[in-house]
């Protein structure tokens, strides 16, 4: 579904160049979801932008269905991690989640039902009228998921989208992505600083080294399918999966 | 109490003007003024001059609002064209507006068409500067979230270009206006046989000082008036960026 | 060096066009003669005594009258702000003057001055005082009341209070609102001396245009865009000198 191959990054400037990534390879099967998780500042960032289509690669590829993207490809949707500032605050809620559906010509009755449902799905349903920035952070960040959930996307991508937000609130939205990505089987890949997180959410952790980037481990979460807050964290497997996955994190800040 | 705060500084200032008044040739005391101003523009000098005036004013005004809007949003978009254009725009921002009115009278002649050419003149450099300084900090993450979406080509200029560069925009159709107003008085004080200018220099050549004086109160007025229409026009527009408090950060 | 290579190339484009437009026959040039006459012109009349006693005047003009305005305005402005219920009981008057264009007074200036330096300074005082004295109402708003109220718990006294926390606080202010003032203050100088005739710039493109020295014109026009420049630049450098010290060089209020 989504194939990450040799993908490099450098970042060139006039007398310096930064090597980003060196080489990632790696795939996503689809209706996956898989974490992505590395030390700060190992270009993860980059990596979700290459994958998305809006940064070009220095080398390697990244194909979306066997087609190399070069540009954002039609059915990808982002929830990027500043939420404040992915939203329109010059429109309302629901006028941001349905800006995107305009402009794929979706015809106005089956807009009003998307927008409902991915409103509802988020549990936003009376929100509809208010302002990005009359809600609280988390609340925003629920109007970007229901954004990308209202596009119908094949694939979705999410740069450490609740970096910013509060536990609490932060436990919730994890259990509203694995509950969206159950229903709607949309192939997921979701980027985070954070462990736990990452052991949480996915089938498959891809750890990350240290910049220039290398994959270090493409680890299989073989936790029971359901997830949720409590159970699923108190597992012994679980302390295990995040122990091994914090040790090569240490290792490759080395 | 309020309205002792409101009205309390002005009401002893028309006192003290009255006070100092008395027989002085230059200052009428201002109940002169006053029967003076409804004489004076309560008449055919409504329509005759103050009207097609303020008519002048908003046509070059809108004018150079759509001129400076559209050719600020190409320039601010390509950071070549920009650092092409730069240099030759602050030029002609730093050039004083009125010295254009002597240049374009010499192009225009000196009818309504000059009046407007002079207006718009003055006023489409504070809107097209401030118009390519907001659109070049447009958001980063706004922009790749366009991109993400599709959206693109007019609805991403209206939807996301114009309303993102909405607050210097509106700051600098805020600057023009009051260079607008300067204009519109200058371009009728040459040469002219009607307009606002036009009539309070003759009064002041006739000595018709409290005609003179109520005429500043009338362009008073008027900056006044516009000022509040677009502070109206201002909180309206930029609703949301005043809610997001953005203003304050 | 990217940039400058550009800008250097939109300036000699703009040129070109200046220059091509008229010899092509594209406008007529009588009226926008080529930007080489225009610059020989500029040249000529850079070597003349009359139009350094023009400048000199207008700059003499700008520089009385900002020095007056802003010198009454940071006064009235402190005032204003320290002293409590004086904001309340001044707003609306404030707010009813600021707008009044400067333009409007030149009937009163003619009458009282006539051409001369006096009708200039009354235009560019009116004009340039509102521009400071509203930075200076928004800067001495800006004091920290917690700060405020140390300094009064600690008995400062009045004076000790606007010498020590009042006027650093709203320096950045009274900077920005010099900066506003000195592009209007250039701005109603050359007006003043456009449509009153006092000596200045401004009277001699009004010369120039009536005698039909069309050159002329667009050489003075010139001169008073690249004197515009220098004000914009010398108010900057002054301002980033004086802020030199400040932790945060603020950015622009809107007002």
């Amino acid at each position: 579904m989504l194939e990450i191959a040799q993908l490099s990054k450098t970042y060139e400037s006039p007398g310096r160049s930064v090597e980003a990534i060196r080489s990632l390879t790696f795939d996503v099967a689809a209706g996956e979801l898989v974490c992505v998780v590395g030390p700060s500042g190992c270009g993860k960032t980059t990596l979700l932008r290459a994958v998305a289509g809006l940064l070009p690669a220095s080398g390697g590829e990244v194909r979306l269905d066997g087609v190399p993207v070069t540009g954002p490809p039609p059915r990808m949707a982002v929830v990027f991690q500043e939420y404040g500032r992915s939203l329109f605050p010059w429109m309302t809620v629901w006028q941001n989640v349905e800006l995107p559906l305009k402009e794929k010509k979706v015809p106005a009755p089956r807009r009003r039902e998307l927008v409902t449902q991915s409103l509802e799905s988020v549990g936003l349903g009376d929100a509809a009228r208010a302002h990005p920035w009359q809600l609280s952070g988390g609340m925003q960040q629920r109007v970007a998921i229901a954004r990308a959930v209202a596009y119908e996307p094949q694939v979705m991508l999410m740069d450490e989208p609740f970096a910013a937000v509060d536990a609490q609130t932060r436990a919730d939205l994890e259990d509203l992505i694995l509950r969206l990505w159950r229903d709607l089987e949309v192939t997921t890949l979701f980027v985070t600083h954070d462990i736990d997180e990452a052991v949480y959410l996915g089938q498959r952790v891809i750890v990350l080294s240290s910049s220039p980037t290398v994959v270090m481990e493409d680890l299989k979460i073989d936790l029971p399918p359901e997830r949720d807050q409590l159970g699923t964290r108190s597992l012994p497997r679980f302390g295990e999966l995040r122990g091994h996955v914090y040790s090569r994190i240490q290792a490759a800040r080395g | 109490m309020k309205a002792v705060r409101l009205l309390g500084l002005p009401v002893l200032l028309v006192l003290l003007w009255w006070a100092v008044s008395g027989g002085s040739f230059y200052l009428p005391s201002p109940d002169r003024v006053a029967v003076a101003f409804a004489e004076t523009w309560f008449s055919d000098r409504l329509t005759g001059d103050v009207l097609p005036s303020v008519g002048r004013l908003l046509a070059g005004y809108a004018l150079a609002a759509l001129l400076g809007g559209w050719l600020g949003v190409p320039i601010g978009l390509s950071p070549r064209l920009r650092a092409t254009l730069e240099p030759v725009l602050e030029f002609f921002r730093a050039i004083p507006p009125p010295v254009l009115v002597p240049l374009i009278m010499l192009l225009a002649g000196i009818d309504t068409p000059m009046k407007v050419l002079v207006i718009v003149s003055g006023c489409v450099w504070p809107v097209l500067l401030n118009t390519v300084e907001g659109v070049r900090a447009l958001d980063e993450v706004l922009a790749d979230t366009c991109r993400m979406y599709g959206i693109r080509g007019w609805p991403r200029v209206r939807g996301f270009v114009l309303r993102g560069a909405s607050p210097q925009i509106m700051a600098g159709l805020r600057q023009a206006l009051s260079i607008g107003i300067i204009l519109m008085v200058i371009s009728e004080m040459f040469a002219s046989s009607s307009g606002l200018g036009f009539t309070i220099v003759l009064f002041q050549r006739q000595f018709q000082i409290a005609e003179m004086w109520s005429g500043i109160l009338l362009l008073g007025l008027l900056g006044l008036g516009l000022s509040l229409l677009f502070r109206r026009l201002e909180r309206w527009v930029l609703s949301w960026y005043y809610g997001s408090g953005a203003a304050r950060a | 060096m990217r940039r400058l290579l550009h800008g250097l190339l939109g300036l000699t484009g703009l040129l070109a066009l200046l220059e091509a437009a008229p010899r092509l026959g594209l406008v007529d040039a009588r009226f926008l003669p080529p930007a080489s006459e225009i610059l020989r012109t500029l040249a000529g009349e850079l070597t003349t005594a009359g139009l350094w006693l023009a400048l000199g005047e207008t700059m003499r003009g700008w520089a009385v009258g900002l020095a007056l305005a802003s010198g009454l305005a940071v006064a009235a402005g402190v005032v204003i702000g320290v002293v409590p219920g004086l904001r309340a009981a001044t707003s609306s008057t404030v707010e009813f003057l600021r707008p009044i264009p400067s333009v409007a007074l030149v009937p009163l200036a003619t009458l009282l001055f006539g051409p001369s330096l006096g009708s200039t300074l009354l235009l560019v005082v009116y004009a340039s005082f509102w521009q400071v004295l509203i930075q200076v109402l928004y800067g001495v708003a800006a004091v920290d009341p917690v700060a405020h109220d140390t300094a009064r718990s600690y008995g400062l006294s009045a004076w000790s209070r606007v010498r020590h926390l009042v006027w650093p606080t709203s320096l950045p202010y009274v900077m920005t609102g010099l900066r506003l003032a000195a592009a209007v203050a250039f701005i109603l100088a050359v007006t003043a001396e456009l449509v009153i005739g006092s000596p200045g710039l401004g009277a001699e493109i009004q010369v120039a245009q009536s005698s039909g020295a069309v050159p002329t014109v667009y050489a003075l026009i010139v001169v008073a865009g690249l004197i515009g420049i220098g004000v914009n630049t010398a108010v900057r450098l002054l301002e980033r000198r004086v802020l030199a010290w400040h932790p945060a060089v603020r950015e622009e209020v809107a007002g």
